[in-house]
């Protein structure tokens, strides 16, 4: 077997192994995206099924259902592997763990995430967004939703082995900003606007966010091995 | 400083004198502004509330960015007090957010006619108060205190990183949206005889931060180390 000293190969290892463990589970990329279809359904159950109130507010009830359904998918992308000590394994590889954990990071999102941009592809039609903004919504949600399982994965690390609404808490008030960027591009989007400086924010945002919400993460994880 | 029985003892004696220093420009700055400073021509008395919402607006965001700094000690070189101070920041700083925001809100009643407006500063310090709520959280939720401290120390630093975000973010938020019809920032330029007493309730306001923090933090210091020497040949001597 080929020796792997390579932090590069270690990424693509842990990767390979989240993501045949997820498909091979279908739950684990299904549940957010009915989650997330099923929270879009609620609103014009509520607010009324008038086209111009839901044309209206469509941007705003898609960003926050893929917000909260990213949010709950991330809540246990920890605890399998901190039971079976896979965990352990990463620390006990001398890989800087950060790169690891945002490899899971990563992979949980193209799991859990890129299916909810699909689904909000769908949803803009029942929800009558405004036609020629939707190229907006998934340049806006790609990076939002990433930011979000980034930020949940530090909740869950922080709340391992506690209740789930506990690491809603935790997060919420930090996705924010992200939540507040999203509805400026959507909005600038709506009004034919140039959103593209709002975008950059948000990417800068991410740039920040990847290195250092994965060092954070490593640290609250490693508050279990005391 | 750093260790928790030398600011035990020290804080013995310090505590009493912090203590009629804060009651001293607490009450001042209070009397001054609530009975002697003028009348506003336009507000009436109403604008007096100013002298307890101003100070506590201004002392939510000190007391974060103070648990942050802590956080960042507390990360980097493990120093328990740092952690301990946090744990009993955390609720006088939420004390203080909540009491601007509701000032603030009666405040509003009077002069705007309204309770809430989504102004940029009345969201952010609305998200600043669940901030404080998730700290809070975070920390009764895990029963090891110890652990608890780091878990929240993580949790404020993060929150320096994105407080400003949250700043900015609101603000660009507001005016994208609707530009409101009232701002809190736009403050009427005061006259100093307004202003001196408002600036003596903000002393006095975080001269009883301290003194509050310090004798919360004592309490911590003798609940977390109960079973340490030091803490029993403290309140044990007498009865040897």
């Amino acid at each position: 077997m080929k020796d792997r000293n390579n932090t590069l190969d270690w990424f693509m290892l842990v990767m390979r192994r989240d993501l045949i463990l997820s498909f091979r589970r279908s739950a684990t990329y299904l549940t957010p995206l009915i989650f997330f279809l099923i929270v879009v359904t609620f609103f014009p159950l509520a607010l009324g099924p008038s086209q111009s109130l839901l044309s209206s507010l469509a941007a705003g009830i898609i960003w926050i259902s893929a917000l909260l359904s990213s949010l709950l998918a991330v809540e246990g992308i920890f605890s399998e592997d901190y039971q079976d000590g896979t965990i352990d394994q990463y620390f006990i590889s001398t890989e800087p763990v950060f790169v690891l954990i945002f490899a899971k990071v990563l992979c949980h999102w193209l799991v859990c995430g890129a299916p909810i941009i699909l689904a909000s592809i769908i949803s803009s039609l029942f929800l009558y967004l405004p036609s020629g903004v939707l190229f907006a919504l998934i340049e806006s949600l790609l990076m939002g939703t990433f930011f979000m399982s980034l930020l949940g994965a530090l909740g869950a690390a922080l709340s391992l082995g506690r209740s789930a609404i506990l690491s809603a808490i935790i997060v919420l008030p930090f996705s924010i900003p992200t939540l507040l960027m999203g509805t400026a591009i959507m909005t600038a989007a709506i009004n034919q606007q140039d959103y593209s400086g709002f975008l950059l924010i948000m990417g800068a945002m991410l740039a920040i966010g990847i290195p250092g919400l994965c060092l954070l993460t490593v640290e609250a994880i490693k508050l279990n091995y005391e | 400083m750093g260790s928790p029985p030398f600011f035990y003892r020290w804080s013995t004696t310090f505590s009493p004198w912090l203590a009629l220093l804060a009651v001293i420009v607490f009450s001042t700055g209070l009397f001054w502004g609530l009975g002697f400073a003028p009348t506003d021509y336009k507000q009436g008395d109403v604008y007096r509330i100013i002298y307890i919402h101003v100070p506590s607006a201004i002392l939510a965001e000190s007391i974060y960015i103070l648990m942050a700094v802590c956080g960042f000690i507390s990360m980097v070189w493990r120093a328990k007090i740092a952690g301990m101070l946090i744990t009993s920041a955390a609720p006088i700083g939420a004390g203080f957010t909540f009491i601007a925001l509701v000032t603030g809100s009666i405040w509003g009643q009077f002069t705007w006619g309204t309770w809430w407006v989504w102004d940029a500063r009345l969201t952010s310090t609305l998200i600043l108060f669940f901030l404080y709520s998730a700290i809070i959280g975070l920390h009764s939720s895990i029963e090891n205190k110890a652990k608890a401290d780091r878990a929240v120390s993580i949790l404020a630093v993060l929150g320096v990183v994105i407080v400003p975000i949250i700043k900015k973010s609101v603000d660009w938020w507001q005016t994208l949206h609707q530009s409101s019809t009232f701002t809190l920032t736009s403050s009427p330029s005061m006259s100093p005889d307004m202003y001196q007493p408002l600036f003596v309730c903000v002393l006095g306001f975080y001269f009883l931060f301290i003194f509050m923090l310090t004798n919360s933090l004592r309490g911590e210091i003798i609940f977390r180390e109960r079973d340490k020497l030091w803490v029993k040949n403290q309140f044990f001597e007498q009865e040897r």
